[in-house]
C-alpha cells in the first residue's frame, strides 16, 4: 500500500530568536507545526515513521538567512493554504516566504 | 547583554518555547519557579509544568521560569556583573516577588542556592527583607529551614489558591508568611523551634496561630484539579522529550522501601474520558509527536486496557509515539502485548528490586518474574531493543546469595530472551516517610563489600550492562535527606567552598563531592553517623503528620540485622 507522495517546496526566513537554533532542531519544530495545523501529513515508512521534510541548505547556528525546505504531504496542498494553516503555527522568527530561494 | 553565539546550548535561555506565557508585570503579583538544575532536566518535570500553568491561569499573576545555566553562562554574567533573569522577560531574579523552587532532589541543594546567589538574594531566610522563598517536592524540608522562607508540604494544586489570595491581601512579607503559616500545607520555619534534648527532636511553634500539627495536603479529586492543556514545547530536546499525561497519583502498593507512595498518599486515579480529553487538548494546542502515560504503577489503574485502547486508537493514525514508564512487564507479557506491539516502543522497564522471591516478599514488592522467563517470545514480538531492569541492595538481612543471585538472575534472563539488559542497582537509602525511615542505612564498608559481591557474580557480557549507584552518592543523599535543621550550616559552607573555587571543566566524580561535604560537616562539627543508624521513631522530620496509610510497619516487622552473612563457601558462586 503505497501512499502517494506531493512535495511542496518553500523558502524559509530564520531570523530574531530563532537563529540559535539548530537544523536539527528545525526538524522538530517544523514537524509539531505540521502537526498542529492538521495537515496531511506523509510519513517515512517503516518501522519507526517519521514526518518526511527535507532541507535544501543550511544555516549555521546565530545566523539569519533563508533556508529552502522541502515538505511532503498525501494530498496535494496549495502553496496557499499552506502558508494559511501554517504561518500562525510557525513561533517568532520563523517565515514562509514565496519567493524562491535562489 | 550576553553574546548567545559565544555560549553552549544558547536554546536553552531564549524562553520562547510554544504556547509560553508573557505577560506584562504591570501591578501584578510576580512569581519565578525554578527546577533547580539544568533546562533539559527541569523542563522534564511535570510539577514545575503544573504549578507554571496553574499560576498563570490568574490574570493578575505572573509566573515565570529560571533554571541553573551552564559554567559559560555564569561567567559571561559574573563578567558583566549582572543578576540571573527569568527565561520569560529577563527580569532579575531579585525583582520578584515569589520565587519558587522544586527541591525533590536532594543533590540539587546546592543548585538551589546558587540561583539565589546568582540572582542577587540573600541566601538566609532572614536576611531577605521582601522576596518569599518557596520550596516543594521534599519529604523533609528540615536541612533548608533556613533558607526557604516557606515550604508546601503536598501537592501545591491543592493549596495554590489560598497562596494567592494570601498574597494578594497582604503586601508584606511578614504578614504574607504569618497568613500562610496558618494555611494546612504551608510551613513557615521561622515560626517553630526545633531542637534536639535528650535524643529527641522537639518541635514548639512561636506564633501562635501557625498550624499544628503540620499536615500534608493533597488534591482530593484529579478529575477536577487542573492539569496544564497549553503545554509548553522547548524547540530543542530535553531529558524526558514527551507530553507526560498523569492518569493516576500515588500508588496503592507498599513496599516497604518506598517514599513516593507515602508523599502521594492516597492513591487517586484520572478518569479515562479526562485522560482522552486532556491527550486530544495537548495534541491539538502541541502537535508533540511522543506521549506518555504517567503514574506510579500503571498496572494497579483500574481500567488499563481500555486505556490503552483508547490512547492507541488516538495516536495510530497521527503517528504519535506512547510510553508507558511503569507498566508492570508481568502484565505486559501477561496480556497486553498484543496491544502494545503497533506502538513504536523501544524499552520496556521492570523494577525488580531484589532477584530472590523471598527477599522480594519482605519488601513487600508484587511481581512475579517466572512470568518473564516464559515470555522470551512475547518480548521478541514486541520489537524491543533492550529491557531496563532496576535492582536495590543493602538491605538489612540480605544475605551473600541475594546478592549473587542478581548475576545468576540476569544470566538467565538473557539465555531465555536475547534482549539486551540496562541494568540499574541502587543501594538502599531509609528514607523519611517510608514504612522503613527508621531502619539504620548499612555502613559504608558493608555497601563497598556487598556491591563488590554484586559485580562480581555479573556476567561481562556486552549485552548486559551495568550502573550501580557509587556509595559516596548514595550516602551524600542518605544525609540529605534525614538531615535536622542544624544541618543548614553545613550546607551553606559547601556552597561558599563552591563559589570559592571555580569548578574544573570535566565535571568531578563523586568522591571530590563527597570529600568537600565531609570536610564541611567536620568543619562545622557535625557528625552524620547517627543520623543514618537511627532506630528510634523520632527524627527531624517526625513533626509532619504522617499519612493515613502510611503508618510506620517497622515496630510490627522483625528487622533483621544488618551483619552481612557471608558464606563460608563462597567461592561456589564463581562456578
Ligand atoms: S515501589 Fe512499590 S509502593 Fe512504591 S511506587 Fe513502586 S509499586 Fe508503588
Amino acid at each position: 500500500m503505497d501512499v502517494k507522495k506531493y512535495p511542496l517546496k518553500v523558502t524559509l526566513h530564520k531570523f530574531g530568536e530563532m537563529i540559535y537554533f539548530s537544523q536539527l532542531d528545525l526538524v522538530k519544530i517544523l514537524e509539531r507545526a505540521l502537526r498542529r495545523a492538521q495537515l496531511p501529513l506523509y510519513f517515512t515508512q517503516g518501522y519507526s515513521p517519521r514526518v518526511k521534510l527535507s532541507f535544501s541548505n543550511g544555516l549555521k547556528l546565530g545566523v539569519e538567512g533563508r533556508i529552502g525546505v522541502t515538505f511532503y504531504f498525501t494530498e496535494n496542498i496549495l502553496l496557499e493554504s499552506l502558508l494559511e494553516k501554517l504561518a500562525r503555527q510557525l513561533p517568532q522568527g520563523l517565515e514562509i516566504i514565496t519567493e524562491p530561494l535562489e | 547583554m550576553i553574546d548567545y553565539t559565544q555560549i553552549q546550548k544558547p536554546q536553552q535561555y531564549i524562553g520562547n518555547e510554544w504556547n509560553v506565557v508573557k505577560k506584562n508585570h504591570d501591578g501584578k503579583i510576580t512569581v519565578c519557579i525554578s527546577y533547580p538544575d539544568a533546562y533539559a532536566i527541569g523542563m522534564s518535570n511535570l510539577g514545575l509544568r503544573i504549578i507554571y500553568g496553574l499560576l498563570n491561569e490568574a490574570s493578575d499573576v505572573v509566573c515565570e521560569r529560571v533554571f541553573l545555566p551552564g559554567q559559560d553562562f555564569i561567567g559571561e554574567l559574573l563578567a558583566q556583573k549582572n543578576k540571573l533573569f527569568s527565561l520569560e522577560t529577563k527580569t532579575p531574579l531579585d525583582s520578584f516577588e515569589v520565587i519558587g523552587f522544586n527541591l525533590s532532589c536532594e543533590l540539587n541543594f546546592i543548585n538551589f542556592l546558587k540561583i539565589l546567589y546568582l540572582g542577587g538574594l540573600a541566601l538566609k531566610s532572614s536576611e531577605r527583607p521582601n522576596t518569599i522563598v518557596m520550596g516543594g517536592g521534599l519529604a523533609n524540608p528540615e536541612p533548608l529551614a533556613e533558607f526557604v522562607d516557606c515550604f508546601y508540604l503536598g501537592e501545591f494544586e491543592s493549596g495554590a489558591q489560598s497562596f494567592l489570595e494570601v498574597l494578594r491581601k497582604y503586601k508584606d512579607k511578614e504578614s504574607r508568611l504569618k497568613a500562610l503559616s496558618e494555611i494546612e500545607g504551608f510551613y513557615v520555619p521561622r515560626f517553630y523551634v526545633a531542637k534536639l534534648s535528650a535524643d529527641k527532636y522537639c518541635f514548639e511553634r512561636t506564633y501562635h496561630y501557625a498550624s499544628f500539627p503540620l499536615r500534608r495536603a493533597y488534591v482530593k479529586d484529579l478529575n477536577s484539579a487542573y492539569y496544564p492543556r497549553r503545554w509548553l514545547i522547548p524547540h530543542t530536546p530535553i531529558v524526558h522529550d514527551r507530553v507526560q499525561i498523569e492518569i493516576a497519583r500515588g500508588c496503592p502498593n507498599r513496599c516497604t522501601f518506598c517514599q513516593a507512595r507515602s508523599l502521594y498518599y492516597p492513591y487517586r486515579e484520572r478518569k479515562p474520558e479526562i485522560v482522552g480529553q486532556l491527550i486530544k487538548a495537548i495534541y491539538e494546542t502541541s502537535g508533540y509527536e511522543n506521549f506518555s502515560l504517567l503514574s506510579l504503577s500503571a498496572s494497579d489503574y483500574s481500567s488499563i486496557e481500555s486505556l490503552i485502547d483508547e490512547t492507541i486508537g488516538y495516536f495510530s493514525p497521527r503517528k504519535i509515539g506512547l510510553s508507558l514508564p511503569s507498566l508492570h512487564i508481568d502484565d505486559i507479557i501477561g496480556g497486553l502485548y498484543k496491544k502494545l506491539i503497533p506502538l513504536k516502543k523501544t524499552s520496556l522497564t521492570c523494577a525488580l528490586e531484589v532477584a530472590r522471591d523471598d527477599l522480594r516478599s519482605k519488601l513487600n514488592k508484587k511481581i512475579d518474574t517466572s512470568k518473564l522467563f516464559e515470555a522470551a517470545a512475547i518480548l521478541r514480538a514486541l520489537n524491543i531493543r533492550h529491557l531496563k531492569i532496576y535492582f536495590m541492595f543493602g538491605f538489612p538481612g540480605e544475605t551473600e546469595e541475594d546478592l549473587a543471585a542478581i548475576g545468576d538472575f540476569l544470566q538467565k534472563l538473557m539465555h531465555q530472551t536475547k534482549i539486551a539488559l540496562h541494568v540499574s542497582v541502587n543501594a538502599f537509602v531509609p528514607k523519611p516517610f517510608s514504612s522503613w525511615e527508621s531502619v539504620p542505612m548499612a555502613q559504608e564498608s558493608e555497601l563497598i563489600l556487598k556491591r563488590s559481591i554484586i559485580l562480581k557474580h555479573i556476567p561481562a557480557w556486552r549485552s548486559i550492562s551495568v550502573t550501580i549507584s557509587p556509595i559516596k552518592r548514595t550516602l551524600l543523599e542518605a544525609i540529605l535527606c534525614r538531615a535536622p535543621r542544624e544541618f543548614s550550616k553545613v550546607i551553606h559552607n559547601v556552597l561558599l567552598k563552591e563559589l570559592k573555587s571555580s569548578l574544573p571543566v570535566n565535571s568531578p566524580g563523586d568522591s571530590f563531592w563527597w570529600d568537600r561535604w565531609k570536610k564541611a560537616m567536620e568543619e562545622e562539627g557535625f557528625d552524620y553517623r547517627p543520623l543514618l543508624e537511627a532506630s528510634s521513631s523520632n527524627f527531624p522530620w517526625s513533626f509532619i503528620e504522617k499519612g493515613a496509610g502510611s503508618e510506620n510497619t517497622c515496630s510490627k516487622l522483625q528487622i533483621p540485622n544488618h551483619k552481612l552473612q557471608i558464606n563460608s563457601n563462597n567461592q561456589n558462586h564463581n562456578g
